[in-house]
């Protein structure tokens, strides 16, 4: 397989980049990159909105295509400060849009259980929840500070800190939304408004995969990035 | 078991020598008959439910159905041995009650005939669909938040069963996490909600 074909590139059109992977959309919105590109290039369009093309290009591809190991020598500082910036638009994306909307809708689907599953669905998707929450906090609260330390060049607060300690811990996130999907599958009882199942379902499955897709960003991105520059402070 | 009191054994096996060879051995002995010999497993037909035993070379089966081979074969509750001409691992195994090699001599496929049925009756490997009464016990263990060394402890068994145990039950209920594992106990009653505060 040629990469080079299947792999998004500068001179393209944005509108169809999107158009080929319509999941590349909340890319867009976290970046507040607006809609009605007409026949611009993705280059055109990231040099409007002030966004480094190739860090776009990668967050892109890594998005759309597994197997995509980014070439991260062409990375300044600055991209490193955007990527913890649009981390932590992701961030706010899943925590005042996706999660919401999913939390919304299980709780109008518990209304329907009896009491004992309502209260053990209540209680699996709260602990998610927190958990969740905490984890986002963490990396808004100890890594991304401890990056911009380094880019800074200053002495942290917290000296022990290494981004070798970063938590993957997006692996367990997921375990448990793809849990809660297999226990509506299987396992609640068949009483129920099946349409808001489907779309709880639907919405696990979104955000389970923008999941897995914000962790690729941190573990091929991100973290290999951070590496090098401690390194060259050292 | 066939009207002589013979157990019924299906053979399926590609080498003709082989299967020739070993339907020789296995006819020869009063206790076992040969009702079938084929060489490709789907001709098996499943729904043949007096068959105690069958011998199935691994190699015959799909590299990803070997893992799950009691549900792909629709062998049931029927004991399940590999006739092996070389080494698998050891999840490929697993799925098996007995494991004949084509060096062990005739008295030792007898008596590993014999111990699939006994360990086939003593402990059925259910397809990968249905919790067997000791995973289900293991699982309300697990979901009353004891570790690994505790369940081992109270069942009498070492923590590598344990924890094969657990694999094998997350496998079938498709739940990995401890309190995804939970809500399944606590919904189909395996423990008590009151037990958790």
């Amino acid at each position: 397989m040629n990469l080079n074909n299947t792999i998004y590139n500068k001179r393209m059109k944005m509108a169809e980049l999107v158009a080929s992977d319509i999941s590349l959309l909340s890319i867009l919105q976290r970046l507040n990159i607006t809609l009605g590109f007409g026949e611009a290039t993705v280059a055109e369009v990231c040099a409007q909105h002030n966004i480094s093309t190739d860090l776009f290009l990668m967050i892109c591809n890594i998005y759309s295509f597994r197997d995509y190991q980014p070439q991260i020598d062409t990375l300044t500082d600055d991209d490193i400060r955007n990527i913890t910036t649009y981390l932590r638009a992701s961030h706010k994306y899943y925590s005042t849009i996706c999660f919401p909307a999913l939390h919304n809708n299980i709780h109008k689907m518990v209304k329907e259980l009896d009491d004992v599953s309502r209260r053990l669905i209540d209680k699996f998707y709260d602990d998610y929840d927190n958990e969740v929450n905490n984890h986002f906090q963490y990396e808004e609260e100890i890594v991304f500070p401890y990056i911009e330390n380094l880019l800074n060049n200053r002495q942290s607060d917290n000296s022990e800190y290494n981004i070798s300690l970063f938590e993957h811990n997006h692996g367990n996130v997921n375990e448990k939304l793809n849990d809660l999907s297999n226990i509506i599958i299987k396992y609640l009882n068949k009483d129920y408004t099946s349409q808001l199942r489907f779309e709880i379902l639907s919405e696990i499955h979104l955000i389970g995969n923008d999941l897995l897709k914000h962790s690729n960003i941190e573990n091929k991105l991100l973290v290999p990035l951070v590496e090098k520059i401690e390194q060259r402070n050292e | 078991m066939n009207k002589e009191g013979k157990y019924k054994v299906v053979l399926i096996e590609p080498s003709e020598i082989i299967a020739t060879g070993i339907a020789a051995i296995i006819n020869g002995n009063p206790k076992f008959c040969i009702a079938q010999t084929l060489n490709d497993p789907s001709y098996y037909n499943s729904n043949d439910c007096d068959v105690d035993i069958v011998i199935i070379n691994p190699t015959v089966v799909d590299y990803n159905d070997r893992l799950d081979i009691r549900s792909w074969l629709g062998a049931g509750n029927t004991a399940l041995v590999a006739l092996t001409h070389s080494n698998y691992e050891e999840s490929v195994m697993r799925q098996y009650d007995e494991c004949i090699g084509i060096y062990d001599s005739t008295a030792r496929i007898i008596q590993k005939l014999k111990n699939a049925i006994d360990e086939n009756s003593k402990n059925p490997k259910s397809d990968l669909t249905e919790l067997s009464s000791r995973e289900k016990d293991i699982l309300a263990a697990v979901a009353m938040g004891k570790t690994n060394k505790e369940i081992a402890d109270e069942f009498n068994i070492s923590i590598y069963t344990v924890i094969s145990h657990r694999r094998n039950i997350s496998q079938k209920l498709g739940i990995n996490s401890i309190p995804g594992l939970t809500v399944y106990a606590i919904m189909n009653k395996l423990v008590d909600i009151s037990d958790f505060s």
